[in-house]
Parts: C-alpha cells; sequence; structure tokens
C-alpha cells in the first residue's frame, strides 16, 4: 500500500550492465512524495536508464527499486500509476493529435478526458493535425498531454526540453509547473543542463559516470554548500575549486548556486574518471 | 486496445481486400470458364477425346499453378509485411516506450496484436483457398494430382496453417532482432526453408506408407509413364495408383516366385500371336512392390498439417510472451 510517506522512488544498490558496458551502478536512492526532481548529469550518465528502469522499461541487472512501493511495470495498475515521457518524445507519426488522446482514452482506465481536451486546446493544438507534422515542441507538449491525462502519480520526463528552442524550453517548464501543481503529482525530470531544471525543481539528483554524485532536497543542498575561496575547517569537504561541503558554518563563505553546485560535482566525477584512466 | 490494433492495422486491412477482391474477381471469371469446359470435354464424341482432355490440360494447368503459387505466397507476403514490423517498427519509432507506457501490460498488447492479426491472416488467407480450391474443383477431379507439392499446399485448409505460422513467425523474428530489414528478410528464409523442408521430407511420414504387391498388367501399363528391360530385370517407372500419392519412382518386375522378370523371359513368351504373348505374360503372375499413401488420406494429410502449422504457430507465440515479458528490457 501505498502512504503519504512512502518514497515515490527507493533504490538500493541498483545498477544496470549491457553486456560489458555499465550504465548505472550502485545506485541508493530515496526520493520523497510530492517533489519535482531534477536529474542532471552529462550525456551517457546513465539518466535514461535510471528512467527506464523507475517505469519498468529497463530491467536491473543489480539491486532493488520499488516506485510507489511496488516494482516497476509489475502490472497494468503499476503502469497506469506512473507516466512516462520517453527522450525525444515520440508519439505515432500516423495518428492525429485526435488519435492519440483516443489511444490514451482507451488504454486508461482513469484517462481525464476534460484536462487532455483543454489542453490540446490551450496549446492550440489542431486535433486533425497528423502527429508526424507537429514541431518539436507540439510534439513534446501532446506526449506531456497524454502522460498527463493518464492521472498518474508519477510523472518521468526524460530530457523533455532537449529538443526545444529557449522559449519554447520556457513555456514548457512553466505549463508543467502549473498542471504539477493542479494535479498534485510527483515529477522526475532529467536534462543535461542544470539551467533548465533549477527553476523548476526541489529535489535534486546528480548522476555522472554511471553513479550518483548527489541527491537530496535542494534547500538542504544548498544549506550545505558554499564558496570558500580561503582556508577550510577540518570537517569541510571541497568538491571542486571553491565549493565545498560543510555542515557547520564556514568562516567568510558565500551562497552557491545550484547550477554551480551541480557542475562542481560533475566536473570532480569527470576529473576522477580522467584520472582513474590514466 | 482493439481500437488502437484496428487503427494502426487500418490501411494494411485495405489493401489486403483490395487484393483479395481482385484475385476474388478473376478466379470466378476463371472457375466458370473451367465449368463451361468442362461440360464440353465430358461431352465429347470418342474420336477427339484425347485431344480435347489435352486442350483442357493446357488452358489450365498454367492459370492454375500460376494462381497456387500467388496463394504459396500470401503467407510469405503477410508474414513479411504484416509479421516482421509489427514490433520493429514501434522499437525502430520508439512509440514502444509510449505504448507500453500506458496502463497496458506488454502481454495483453502482444496477445491483442496477435490473435486480431493473426485471424486477420487466416481469414484474407482463407478466403483466397476458398476461392481456388471452388475455381479449380473441376480440374483437380480430372487431373486428380491432388498430393502434388503446389497442389496440396494450395487447396482447402492448409493454407490457413500457413497463413498462422507464417505471421506469428514473423513478429517473433521482429521481436528478437528488432530490425526491420533484418527481420523481413530473415521471415522470409525461415518460412521458406520450413515449406520447402515439410513437403519434401516431412509429410510423406505423416501417416505411415502402405505398400503393397501389385499385378503387372495392361491397367498397371498405363498408369506408368515408362517400362524398361534387360537381360537382367524389368522396370516400371511412374506407376501411380489413382488419386494416391506414389513414394515409389521405379520399381522391379518380380516373377511370381521374386526372382527378376528378364527380356530371355519375354523372349520365350513371344508366339507370334499377339493375344497369345499376353496370355503368356499374364501366365507369369508378374508383380510388383508399390509403396504410396492411399487417396483417401488426402482429408487425414490435409488437417494433420493444418494442426502442426497451429501447433508451430502456439508455441512460437508461447515464445514471443516469454521474450516480451522476460528479455525486452
Amino acid at each position: 500500500m501505498t502512504t503519504a510517506t512512502t518514497p515515490v522512488i527507493e533504490t538500493g544498490g541498483l545498477g544496470k550492465r549491457y553486456g560489458r558496458t555499465t550504465a548505472l551502478a550502485d545506485c541508493t536512492l530515496r526520493v520523497p512524495a510530492g517533489r519535482i526532481v531534477g536529474l542532471v548529469g552529462p550525456n551517457g550518465a546513465g539518466k535514461s536508464t535510471l528512467l527506464g528502469l523507475t517505469c519498468g522499461i529497463v530491467a536491473p541487472t543489480a539491486g532493488s527499486i520499488e516506485v510507489l512501493g511496488n516494482r516497476p511495470g509489475a502490472g497494468a495498475a503499476q503502469l497506469a500509476r506512473v507516466g512516462f515521457v520517453a527522450q525525444d518524445a515520440p508519439v505515432y507519426g500516423g495518428l492525429s493529435v485526435a488519435d492519440h488522446l483516443r489511444l490514451g482514452a482507451r488504454l486508461n482506465p482513469r484517462w481525464d478526458r476534460p484536462l487532455a481536451e483543454r489542453r490540446v486546446k490551450r496549446l492550440g493544438l489542431d486535433p486533425a493535425q497528423k502527429a508526424g507534422r507537429l514541431s518539436g515542441g507540439q510534439r513534446a507538449q501532446l506526449a506531456l498531454t497524454i502522460a498527463a491525462a493518464k492521472r498518474a502519480e508519477l510523472l518521468i520526463l526524460d530530457e523533455p526540453v532537449a529538443s526545444l528552442d529557449p522559449l519554447a524550453r520556457r513555456a514548457f517548464l512553466h505549463d508543467l509547473l502549473d498542471f504539477v501543481a493542479e494535479l498534485g503529482v510527483s515529477v522526475v525530470l532529467s536534462s543535461h543542463l542544470l539551467g533548465d531544471l533549477e527553476k523548476v525543481c526541489d529535489h535534486l539528483i546528480v548522476l555522472a559516470s554511471a553513479r550518483v554524485q548527489l541527491a537530496g532536497d535542494v534547500a538542504d543542498l544548498l544549506a550545505v554548500h558554499h564558496r570558500v575561496t580561503g582556508a577550510l575547517p577540518p570537517s569541510a569537504e571541497r568538491i571542486h575549486e571553491d565549493v565545498v561541503r560543510s555542515d557547520a558554518a564556514v568562516p567568510g563563505a558565500q551562497p552557491v548556486d545550484l547550477e554551480d553546485l551541480g557542475m562542481a560535482y560533475m566536473t570532480r566525477a569527470a576529473v576522477a574518471s580522467i584520472g582513474g584512466a590514466a | 486496445m482493439i481500437w488502437l490494433t484496428w487503427r494502426q492495422f487500418r490501411t494494411q486491412a485495405l489493401v489486403a481486400t483490395a487484393a483479395l477482391a481482385a484475385v476474388a474477381i478473376y478466379l470466378v471469371y476463371l472457375g466458370s470458364r473451367i465449368r463451361d469446359d468442362y461440360t464440353g470435354v465430358l461431352g465429347c464424341q470418342p474420336s477427339v477425346c484425347v485431344t480435347a482432355r489435352h486442350a483442357f490440360d493446357d488452358a489450365y494447368t498454367g492459370q492454375l499453378s500460376a494462381v497456387g503459387v500467388l496463394l504459396i505466397a500470401a503467407p510469405v507476403l503477410i508474414g513479411i509485411f504484416w509479421g516482421a514490423p509489427l514490433i520493429t517498427r514501434e522499437l525502430e519509432e520508439r512509440t514502444d516506450r509510449l505504448v507500453w507506457n500506458q496502463s497496458v501490460t506488454r502481454t495483453r498488447w502482444l496477445a491483442t496484436k496477435l490473435v486480431f492479426l493473426t485471424l486477420a491472416s487466416v481469414a484474407v488467407t482463407g478466403l483466397f483457398s476458398l476461392l481456388l480450391t471452388w475455381s479449380a474443383s473441376r480440374y483437380d477431379q480430372f487431373i486428380g494430382n491432388r498430393f502434388g507439392a503446389l497442389n496440396f499446399a494450395s487447396r482447402n485448409v492448409v493454407p490457413l496453417g500457413y497463413a498462422a505460422f507464417a505471421f506469428v513467425l514473423g513478429v517473433v523474428i521482429g521481436l528478437i532482432v528488432r530490425r526491420t530489414l533484418l527481420a523481413m528478410a530473415l521471415t522470409l528464409a525461415a518460412f521458406a526453408v520450413v515449406q520447402l523442408i515439410v513437403p519434401n521430407v516431412v509429410r510423406e511420414h505423416l501417416m505411415t506408407p502402405v505398400t503393397s504387391i501389385v499385378a503387372f498388367d495392361e491397367d498397371a501399363m498405363s498408369r506408368s509413364d515408362a517400362f524398361g528391360m534387360n537381360d537382367r530385370g524389368a522396370t516400371i517407372v511412374g506407376y501411380t495408383m489413382a488419386g494416391a500419392w506414389s513414394l515409389t519412382d521405379e520399381a522391379k518386375v518380380l516373377n511370381a516366385d521374386g526372382t527378376p522378370y528378364t527380356s530371355r523371359q519375354a523372349v520365350a513368351c513371344q508366339k507370334g500371336v499377339p493375344a497369345e504373348n499376353m496370355a503368356c505374360v499374364a501366365g507369369l503372375n508378374l508383380h510388383f512392390i508399390y509403396t504410396y499413401q492411399p487417396a483417401g488420406r488426402y482429408w487425414p494429410f490435409q488437417w494433420i498439417e493444418l494442426s502442426a502449422y497451429l501447433a508451430a504457430t502456439l508455441l512460437l507465440a508461447a515464445f514471443g510472451f516469454w521474450w516480451i515479458r522476460y528479455r525486452s528490457s
């Protein structure tokens, strides 16, 4: 059973290998309900693998994962609770916008038809238009509409804004925030650019070199990270250059913003992997 | 799910219906012409009967063989164009990520697609077979080669089994290799291999053949292609019992005691008067050993082969369900 305290995602030592390639290793996470989670990492860091594991289209090769208290993709009931929009928002090119809404209605018991129709109308999509003729932004919106009207408890969006121009990005994220508030769902969205997500997410996971580098609520993370140029107290840890992690206050420390924080962890992982290879 | 299956299948269904309609028009026309001509052959004057029969055979053998080949090709086309891309197209356009994340399990998705589209494949091929069987029925009665490889595979119920098998074969190959063109090529190759092995190697063993001793007489000679003799023995080539499937191509002609019948014996029977010659040969009680599948086994063979293909289809489908559940993630 799911209660308000059941974590949305809980993993323990989760890993996925494709032959000899490790896509994700030793991933232990606990994401509380009601968050908008930003999953950030460079290309090839394992973001899509982690999201695939979360919705059940990828099977783990190590460790455990529970989503809303159940095994991902375990059955129709679990599928109904998780909405997923894959990278590049795939839709059926030969089917019209209306056909896609019909598909959603036929395949989802909790389909919210008024929501779907309202969104299509507001986005200005022509129901008779073939989905193959839509622009990248319109396609992303259509895919998001299907996932949203499914009335899932968790929405997973893989690189939802990667193919959009900056203006469409802002519109998409703004719109996302609106209906997340309206529907009360938890959301996980990934990007290789933290700048896309920092304004919307309240929980951050940094993934690099197939491993989790940093995870936590944004407010907590910002509280324990600082910019320090001078000497450090012994309990503090220097992440990269002037970004420092310290639970205790550091004299002369400046606050750090989320983008720099994520970048510091990603850079440290990149440097370590180059060092490891040398 | 049925709605989506139909929506994605609509265009293909339309193409198949159009093709089937064209074939139907042609076969109804051909069938009625064959019926008219057949009446003519039956009512022929004795003097021209041989010519009339030859003309009838010549007129329709080519056309019916061509349509027969088309009917055998129909399951192949279904496997290649309906079966193989069913899953690969979703994978290549990444729409599997869309459709397999709705509130429908992959197992149910596959089950609906397989049931609905296998029925469509069987219906199209079944109608085609029904039309061809009707159209060619007089010809088949007349030529009587119902066990011939092309004839057997393009009449009555076996084409239904081929259609179901080819479709599911295409789907399962696509599920495993995940690429449309490769899946199409492999489906073609695999189905062709099966369709070569079954008639040439497997079919004759479906029921234990009958071996019997056939008297070597005028009737036997008239049902064979050739007869050869030297001083070591005699051979009858291409004997076929009426409506049966011969498994003996050539047989040694034997005396009553089982020794070979030789040209020396034949010379000994040359009495000069034809009637006496024949009486002399008849007195030797010549015979040969002949192995065959009797004419009455035609329908058992049709049903056995249909059942075998349907069983193979079910096995393939079960494998497909296992794969989509445990191996495709």
